[in-house]
């Protein structure tokens, strides 16, 4: 080629010669023109040199490269480099090593980008279970950032193991997060508790029976709170219920509870005694059930409470029979009725009364034993004035010789009594001394129906000298009579039947008959009392010698004067409550309402402030103008309790509202006003009857308090609830 | 008895009555309105003789009084303390001013223009209506009583304070700085009403145990000798007396008769001069709460409310019944027997 190349150049040369000869071209020219020549055939090798150095140089950084490239994916894998390049032995051209070097990158980039794979495989694993265990709601984050530096099979172990790790911690959580669940189910089912709905309130998926369920740390630990709340329930729920299946079985063994009545609620009474992990009968524990029990046990405290109360008032009765037959009077007896009462109203234990009253019938009892001797003599001594007062009775008859039916029994009775009189003192005095050394024994009183018994006999002994003396009088005074009548037959021989004293003895007697009992009255104070015609236990137990009917109603009528007394400042306490008191006029009101109660006319005037007249006189002219024939007898039968008592009792009176209430009721139901129907127009509305007031049944019962122990309140302070702000005792202004 | 017999019926019964019960009713001095108020919280006012409703005001708490200033304005006594004066006219109502407690009752005084109250704050207030609102500027006095004050009557310059406790004090309008008389009352349970005689000598007061006092002013032995109590508003059954309050008691303006009115249902007229019952009207409905005489004494106005003696209990519906009165029920009769004691 060169050489062909050289011919093409040397004829082009050639040519150009001959040209340049046929032109003449100068030698000059012709030097210049070659050098030209060679100089642009200079330039163009030079050119092509400089291209292929520079294709060399691109080889080789080719290769540089490569290799590079190889030695990094080398040490990432943690392999040794497969070529190591020997510089000073290299096979072959730059290109030969090109080819050579480039497969084995090929191979490595594969294997590198395998391995890379199973990294991000692994990695993906870990975190979906991480994000399981640590977060509650799904996925977070699903990019998984590889370290590419490091793709050791190391390092792909190492997350291996992670990834094991992570899962047994998985399967963990679910076998735990199961238990936890099985746990809650039988919770449920014994508290009667909808167990999905629990569930589902911690997390949704734990209602599905099948499916994944959550194991986050949130929801276990929710699952931990819900188990500890259902078990805090199920102990509290479960004492309850062992309380009660208590209450039950004491109930039931308190009253005797028949089997059948028991056996519903067996299943209660026999987890009595259970732990909190034995009881898993399902809703053995709900509410409902628990309700169920408690109505039963409030059922049954109920009935016991109502058996309480039947053997208190039986006690009660008891108590009170014991004491009426050995003539005791039940000493607090007021106490126990209102113990009675706050049972009632269930203030108080019915068994605490119980064993109060027991406690008394014991003491009771133990007194009536000691107090049986002197009784039956007290008996014996009653049987025996009885007989007393029949065989006065008996002598006084004059026709008691008249042989009539029967009439031999009484004169055998007659015998009879006559000795028992006799032996009468004889049986006081040894009562008395009997009576005497008990009380001195036990430092008490010996009472006989609330009476001191001593104090009967002495009544007895005195009424009986009474007695002897006027039974002497009357001797005395017969002998006289006989002496006048002799006197007389011998003037005008006639001789009056000694009948004609009849009415006289029997005056005085009567009037007599009243003394014991005004002591009495004196002593016992409250005036209400008397007047009840059921009264005499003492009219009983006094042995008056005399006919004790008559001395009977002649003590009622007695006490009816009293009572008018009572009465009649009683009323006045209603009129004139406010009546200033120190008006001198109290003698003149006690005329005006000794009338007032028997005639008592609407518009009577109360008083005047001081009208200090006599009272003599206004009674007086009170008495003439109303004839009523009741009066005169008021006064004259009983004058002392007349004048002074009702007087103080005026004062107290007005001062004490409260024990107003008293006399009224007492006012005699016998007595009627006449006279107020000719004054008022219409009668029936008009007239006051006297009978008892049922002070119950006026409305306005709480203004009957006394000012100085409660607020009084109008009826519309009631109804507005308005309420003093601080209560403090209101005085009552005394002008 | 030479009494014709009653009219069959109780009066004519208002049409629209409170709806709760009625604690006081008045006739006006000028027309025969009638003013009501109510434990309903309203004050109302009535037509007596046509039979309307003609204004109505609610209050903010029940009404315990209430009385006339002319015909065309009035006073309400408030359980929310209040004082209030009521126009009709205009349905507008202005705070006169207040007490500390529930006020009870009003009274207004023609003579000196004042507003009378008496509260359960035991105290008597006057008030003079004319000031503009505000207590300062109405506010007259401040009277402390012995107690929660009940009942207040006037009559010319006197007043009559009833309180709790039995008390009465006696005052002269001119001169409220001291009672012109302290007195207690003759009867021994608490004090229902107060109304003085229109005559000026005296006063009539009734207690919740069914008995009215009859009171003089005059101090003197010849004047208190006048005085005297009577029962009333009994009723006798199976031998026990079940005896009422008294709630009323309003005096006829013209033959100064009186009527009194009881828990038992029935209005009584009494001439307290003969000492005498004049009539007695057939028995209503329920507790009579409040009795008013018209100007000219021919209307009754009968307030027939369960006044809560026995609690909150069932009782017949509240009603204001008109009657008009003949002549016979409420003029004095001298001529019947001649008193022995006067």
């Amino acid at each position: 080629m060169p050489s062909q190349m050289e011919t093409t150049c040397g004829s082009l040369l050639h040519e150009l010669q001959i040209i340049w000869d046929e032109v003449g071209e100068s030698d000059a020219e012709r030097d210049r023109m070659l050098l030209e020549l060679e100089q642009e055939c200079m330039e163009v090798y030079r050119r092509k040199v400089d291209q292929a150095n520079k294709c060399r140089a691109q080889l080789r950084q080719a290769i540089a490269d490569a290799e590079a490239e190889l030695a990094a994916i080398c040490s990432a894998m943690g392999e040794r480099p497969v070529h190591i390049r020997q510089s000073d032995q290299s096979t072959g051209s730059l290109k030969a090593e090109l080819r050579a070097i480039l497969p084995e990158i090929e191979e490595m980039r594969k294997r590198k980008s395998d391995r890379k794979n199973q990294f991000i495989e692994v990695l993906e694993e870990i975190q979906r279970i991480k994000n399981e265990i640590y977060w509650s709601g799904g996925y977070v984050s699903n990019n998984i950032a590889v370290d590419e530096t490091d793709l050791s099979l190391r390092k792909l172990d190492e997350l291996h193991r992670e990834l094991q790790a992570l899962q047994k911690e998985k399967s963990e959580r679910l076998k735990q997060v199961l238990e936890h669940l099985n746990y809650l189910y039988s919770c449920c089912s014994v508290l009667g508790l909808d167990f999905k709905q629990t569930v589902c309130g911690i997390h949704p998926s734990l209602g599905e029976s099948d499916g994944s369920k959550s194991i986050s740390n949130d929801t276990i630990e929710q699952l931990g709170i819900a188990i500890q709340k259902l078990r805090e329930v199920k102990v509290q729920r479960m004492q309850q219920l062992q309380d009660l299946a208590t209450s039950l079985l004491e109930l039931w063994n308190l009253m005797d509870t028949p089997i059948e009545e028991q056996q519903t609620f067996q299943k209660v009474t026999c987890n009595i005694a259970a732990s909190e992990e034995e009881i898993t009968e399902p809703g053995m524990l709900s509410a409902d059930f628990i309700n169920y029990v408690k109505a039963e046990v409030s059922r049954l405290e109920e009935l016991k409470a109502s058996k309480m109360k039947e053997l208190v008032l039986k006690k009660k009765a008891e108590l009170e029979d014991i004491c009426r037959k050995t003539h005791l009077i039940p000493e607090s007896d007021s106490a126990i009725d209102l113990a009675v009462d706050a049972v009632e109203s269930g203030a108080v234990d019915a068994s605490f009364v119980l064993e109060q009253i027991e406690l008394q019938i014991s003491r009771v009892k133990e007194e009536a034993l000691s107090r049986k001797e002197i009784l039956e003599k007290v008996e014996k001594w009653m049987t025996a004035c009885q007989e007393e007062s029949w065989l006065e009775e008996y002598n006084r008859d004059d026709n008691r010789y008249n042989a009539g039916r029967g009439a031999h029994l009484t004169l055998k009775r007659a015998e009879k009594a006559r000795a028992l009189v006799n032996k009468l003192p004889a049986m006081v005095d040894t009562l008395t001394s009997k009576t005497t050394t008990w009380e001195k024994e036990k430092g008490v009183d010996f009472t006989y129906d609330g009476v001191r018994l001593l104090s009967m006999l002495e009544d007895y002994l005195v009424l009986r000298q009474e007695k002897e003396l006027e039974r002497k009088r009357q001797r005395d005074q017969k002998k006289l009579q006989e002496q006048l009548l002799t006197e007389q037959e011998a003037l005008y021989g006639s001789k009056p039947s000694p009948m004609k004293n009849q009415s006289a003895k029997k005056g005085r007697r009567l009037s007599c008959g009243g003394g014991p009992n005004n002591r009495r009255l004196s002593l016992g104070g409250p005036m209400l009392q008397t007047p009840k015609a059921d009264m005499p236990p003492l009219a009983k137990a006094t042995p008056n010698t005399r006919n004790a009917k008559k001395t009977e109603r002649i003590n009622q009528d007695c006490l009816r004067d009293d009572g008018f007394a009572a009465l009649s400042s009683g009323r006045r306490g209603l009129d004139l409550a406010g009546l200033p008191i120190n008006q001198h006029s109290l003698n003149l009101q006690n005329a005006r309402e000794i009338e007032s109660p028997i005639i008592r006319k609407p518009f009577s005037p109360i008083s005047s402030t001081d009208s200090s007249k006599s009272s003599a006189t206004n009674i007086l002219e009170a008495l003439n103008r109303k004839h009523n024939d009741m009066l005169p007898k008021a006064i004259t039968s009983d004058s002392t309790p007349f004048s002074t008592p009702s007087k103080t009792m005026a004062d107290v009176e007005n001062r004490t509202p409260q024990a107003m209430a008293i006399p009224v009721p007492s006012t005699p139901s016998t007595v009627s006003i006449p006279m107020q129907m000719a004054i008022t127009p219409a009668p029936a509305q008009m007239s006051i009857t006297p009978a008892p007031i049922q002070k119950a049944l006026l409305p306005a019962h709480t203004a009957l308090k006394s000012v100085d122990e409660e607020i009084e309140y109008s009826f519309e302070e009631k109804r507005a609830g308005f309420v003093l702000p601080r209560s403090h005792p209101i005085n009552v202004m005394q002008v | 008895m030479t009494a014709p017999p009653p009219p069959p019926s109780t009066g004519r019964e208002l049409s629209s009555p409170p709806t709760d019960g009625i604690s006081n009713l008045r006739f006006s001095n000028h027309s025969d309105h009638l003013l009501v108020s109510s434990w309903d919280k309203s004050v109302r006012l009535y037509d007596a003789s046509a039979n309307a409703l003609r204004g109505e005001f609610m209050h903010g708490g029940p009404v315990l009084d209430c009385c006339f200033h002319d015909d065309s304005s009035g006073f309400s006594a408030c359980a929310d303390h209040t004082v209030r004066r009521l126009v009709f006219n205009y349905n507008r109502e202005d705070v006169l001013g207040r007490h500390d407690a529930p006020v009870r009752c009003v009274e207004y005084s023609y003579g000196t223009g004042q507003v009378i109250t008496g509260s359960w704050d035991k105290t008597l207030k006057c008030w003079d209506p004319r000031g503009a609102s505000g207590q300062e500027r109405s506010l007259v006095g401040t009277y402390s009583q012995p107690e929660r004050v009940y009942s207040l009557s006037l009559v010319g310059n006197r007043l009559v304070v009833a309180t709790a406790g039995r008390h009465v004090n006696v005052y002269d309008l001119r001169n409220m700085s001291q009672p012109e008389q302290r007195r207690e009352s003759s009867l021994k349970y608490q004090t229902r009403c107060v109304r003085c005689y229109p005559n000026g000598t005296g006063y009539a007061l009734s207690s919740v145990e069914g008995r009215v006092a009859m009171e003089f002013f005059d101090l003197s032995e010849a004047g208190q000798s006048k005085k005297y109590a009577f029962k009333c508003h009994r009723k006798s059954e199976a031998g026990r007396d079940i005896v009422y309050p008294v709630n009323a008691i309003a005096f006829h303006p013209i033959y100064g008769t009186f009527a009194t009115g009881g828990c038992d249902g029935y209005v009584n007229v009494w001439d307290g001069n003969n000492k005498k019952r004049l009539y007695q009207y057939t028995k209503y409905p329920t507790s009579i709460a409040a009795l008013s005489f018209s100007r000219d004494g021919r209307l009754l106005a009968v307030a027939s409310s369960y006044t809560y003696e026995e609690g909150d209990k069932d009782h017949e519906p509240d009603a204001i019944f008109v009657r008009s009165v003949n002549e016979v029920e409420v003029k004095p009769k001298p001529k019947a027997l001649p008193n022995p004691a006067t």
